[in-house]
């Protein structure tokens, strides 16, 4: 590129359709391909998320480990709420995440969940607050993104299988399928351009690499295993993929 | 608003008043009167027997309270409380601001103080009681003790101002027996001046030796120790209510009343609640048929004392209590504490801070708030156990509080666990020849367990599904057959 060209970019007021919106107070995922298609390089905290699955059992909850580790030895609480099956403590342990710091709320009804998703994530000493829940409640729902708006905690809404996601109010969303063994993350919405292509994960890979540390991923180079399939690409080129597609 | 003439008697033979409020006062009633004499001047009185036990409770219950101030409180009964406040009044800013705080604790649980200061503990008791002796004025509770009837101090400060303060009160103040109370005032000797000129060795002959020993501890010539009053082990109180409460939203200010006492008494024991317990007594009528009293327990994350803190966590739990019947009393039972450490003053001498410095409902801990409306059971902390079935390596604690770190893993190297477990294990049968599951580790072969009756045989893989899940799946051997039935017990999620 036009050396000048590149300079005139460089400049702070110069918007590119390719750029996400600033996230000031992000955490890092601990996957460099993920963090890339991220607003702000990693999981919003003050703002929702929701995750889609197409399965469950594909490495749904190992994608968001090294974040929960992250933020656990930074001294905030873990909250899963409703998970649909029992977390498996040796598993978790083994992960790298710390017990003492992890509170499952369990056989409570879809208000009582929401009430607690919203206490935590008001909660000064709350760092993530998970949700399994199926409610289309969209007040609900925005209740719950004010409140993470307001606290400071990465708060995911998990949508199981087979339950269609409406929730428009999540800043962020993203699909999570398997693909030839690997993790597919679908970026549906983000405060930023549209993302054509799936991000692809080997979750396996990287567990067998360090079943330990997960929690000190950052500290590592940058694994092999880690590839980026979809970049994000210019306004204009993604308009022209749209165009083209509805032609068709 | 005139209050109906209200007099308390001491239920002997011959009852004799003991106190009377404002309005029976007005009617002529005077303490020491006969109660007969008290219903002629006043037909329409209402009589009440002194309840010398609920006064013994009032009198700790304050005393608790001035243990906060001082460690060196203890009681002087029928209804004084004698405290060593010389050393702490520094630390709460003189002793005005000390006096001030604790006569607003007392005043704010319906008593009445009088507060007198004076070198000697004797002494500061006859200066308090000398305000006593005069009758009473201004409502009192009907079974509480008159302390006294207004809060007015008086200070002494040195032993050489004691004889000016102490010299003018009348001997009948002091607990001599009647004989020798009559033989001095036979000889016009009526005041503690006039007793304190008189020969000692004389004196002692005459009346005993309990006169000169007061005299003696009064006057500083003689040392006065003193048990200090210890709280009991186990906080137990009983508040009955004015009116039979129908609603929870009611209870809150009679809850808020237990909550004060029991944090003074976690504040004198250096303690914070963990358990409570509080029960609602319902009427005497539905208690005689077999109505059980409505018990809630309460248990709290980390020790806690402050009666905001309390009070938040109590009314998000009572708030979803549906009541069966109407309450007249509640208990509230201490079932557990721990040590927790005081509040550190500021530097600065500004930084006085009022001793019941309040925290507000959001300082409550997450787990807390969580458990006050859900359940103790909903809220869990998940813990490792040293186990090889892996159903049973790991337990649900439901009370238990969030420690702050444990141990670290070990290093040792881990089998393949998923993070999703499978309460109950999903039989695969057709699916497994259905389609085609590439086992990808494995076998794991888990077994035994006849110790407890749990006994299993079983060969773990990790697989992956034909929808490109990865689960855990074993082969049931308990039977020990070669082709034992296939089960999915975890999701590597």
């Amino acid at each position: 590129m036009n050396p000048a060209l590149t300079e005139a970019l460089a400049h702070p007021a110069i918007w590119r359709g390719g750029d996400c919106a600033p996230e000031p107070a992000a955490v890092a995922t601990g996957f460099d391909a993920l963090d890339a298609v991220l607003p702000g390089g990693g999981w919003p905290r003050a703002a929702l998320t929701e995750i889609v699955l197409e399965r469950e059992g594909i490495g749904e909850i190992m994608l968001t480990l090294p974040a929960l580790a992250r933020l656990q030895v930074e001294g905030s609480l873990v909250v899963w709420i409703a998970p649909p099956y029992r977390p498996y403590a040796p598993a978790l342990a083994a992960a790298g995440l710390d017990l003492a710091r992890f509170v499952v709320v369990r056989d409570v009804d879809e208000r009582d969940a929401l009430w607690a998703c919203e206490q935590a994530l008001r909660a000064p000493e709350c760092g993530a607050a998970f949700i399994w829940t199926s409610t289309h409640d969209e007040r609900a729902l925005r209740r719950l993104q004010v409140a993470a708006r307001e606290g400071r905690s990465w708060s995911v809404v998990w949508r199981r299988p087979g339950r269609q996601a409406s929730a428009a109010t999540a800043p962020l969303r993203l699909a999570l399928a398997p693909h030839e063994g690997q993790l597919a993350v679908r970026v549906l919405k983000r405060r930023g351009a549209e993302l054509p292509h799936p991000v692809l994960l080997d979750l396996r890979r990287e567990q067998r690499a360090s079943p330990h540390s997960l929690s000190d991923h950052h500290k590592r180079p940058k694994p092999s295993s880690h590839h980026a399939v979809g970049l994000p690409v210019p306004a204009v080129a993604r308009a022209r993929c749209l165009r083209a597609q509805r032609r068709r | 608003m005139e209050q109906p003439p209200l007099i308390i008697h001491d239920g002997a033979r011959h009852p004799v008043v003991v106190a009377a409020n404002a309005a029976a006062q007005n009617a002529g009633i005077r303490r020491g009167q006969q109660v007969s004499v008290a219903l002629a001047l006043a037909p329409d009185v209402r009589l009440h027997e002194r309840d010398r036990e609920a006064e013994a409770d009032a009198l700790a219950e304050i005393a608790t309270l001035a243990l906060a101030f001082t460690p060196q409180a203890s009681l002087a009964p029928p209804a004084a409380i004698v405290a060593e406040v010389g050393a702490s009044a520094r630390l709460f800013g003189g002793v005005p601001r000390l006096l001030e705080h604790l006569a607003q604790q007392v005043q704010a649980r319906g008593y009445h103080v009088r507060s007198t200061i004076a070198p000697t503990p004797t002494a500061a008791w006859l200066l308090a009681c000398a305000g006593v002796a005069a009758p009473a004025a201004g409502a009192t509770r009907p079974t509480a003790p008159v302390i006294t009837t207004a809060v007015t101090t008086i200070a002494v400060t040195t032993l050489a101002q004691l004889p000016a303060a102490l010299d003018a009160l009348p001997l009948a103040l002091l607990d001599l027996d009647a004989n020798a109370l009559a033989t001095l005032n036979a000889a016009g000797v009526t005041t503690l001046g006039a007793a304190r000129r008189l020969p000692r060795a004389a004196l002692a002959r005459r009346v005993g030796t309990v006169l000169v020993d007061v005299l003696d501890r009064a006057f500083g010539v003689a040392s006065d120790p003193r048990e200090p009053y210890r709280p009991p082990p186990r906080f137990e109180r009983r508040l009955p209510l004015p009116a039979t409460v129908e609603t929870v939203d009611a209870l809150g200010f009679a809850v808020n009343r237990l909550l004060h006492d029991l944090s003074g008494w976690l504040a004198a024991r250096g303690l914070g609640a963990m358990r409570l317990t509080l029960t609602l007594v319902h009427e005497r009528h539905l208690r005689e048929r077999g109505l059980a009293p409505t018990s809630v327990a309460f248990a709290f994350g980390a020790p806690a004392r402050a009666p905001a803190h309390l009070n938040a966590v109590l009314r998000e739990r009572l708030a979803r209590i549906e009541l069966p019947a109407a309450v007249d009393t509640l208990v509230l039972v201490s079932d557990e504490t721990a040590p927790l450490a005081g509040r550190s003053l500021g530097l600065l001498p500004d930084d006085v801070r009022s001793p019941e410095s309040a925290s507000d409902a959001a300082a409550v801990p997450l787990v807390e708030r969580l458990r006050s409306r859900l359940s103790d059971d909903a809220v869990v902390v998940l813990e490792t156990c040293a186990e090889h079935r892996p159903e049973y390596a790991m337990r649900m604690i439901g009370a238990a509080s969030i420690a702050p770190a444990r141990a670290p893993v070990s290093d040792a190297p881990v089998p393949p666990r998923p993070l999703w477990l499978l309460d109950a294990m999903r039989p695969l049968r057709a699916d497994i020849e259905a389609k085609p599951w590439v086992l990808r580790d494995g076998p794991e072969r888990i077994e035994s367990g006849w110790w407890d009756g749990r006994d299993l045989r079983r060969d773990y893989f990790v697989a992956e599904s034909p929808h490109g899940e990865t689960v855990w799946i074993y082969r049931d051997h308990r039977y020990g057959t070669d082709d034992g039935e296939w089960f999915m017990h975890g999701l590597f999620a």
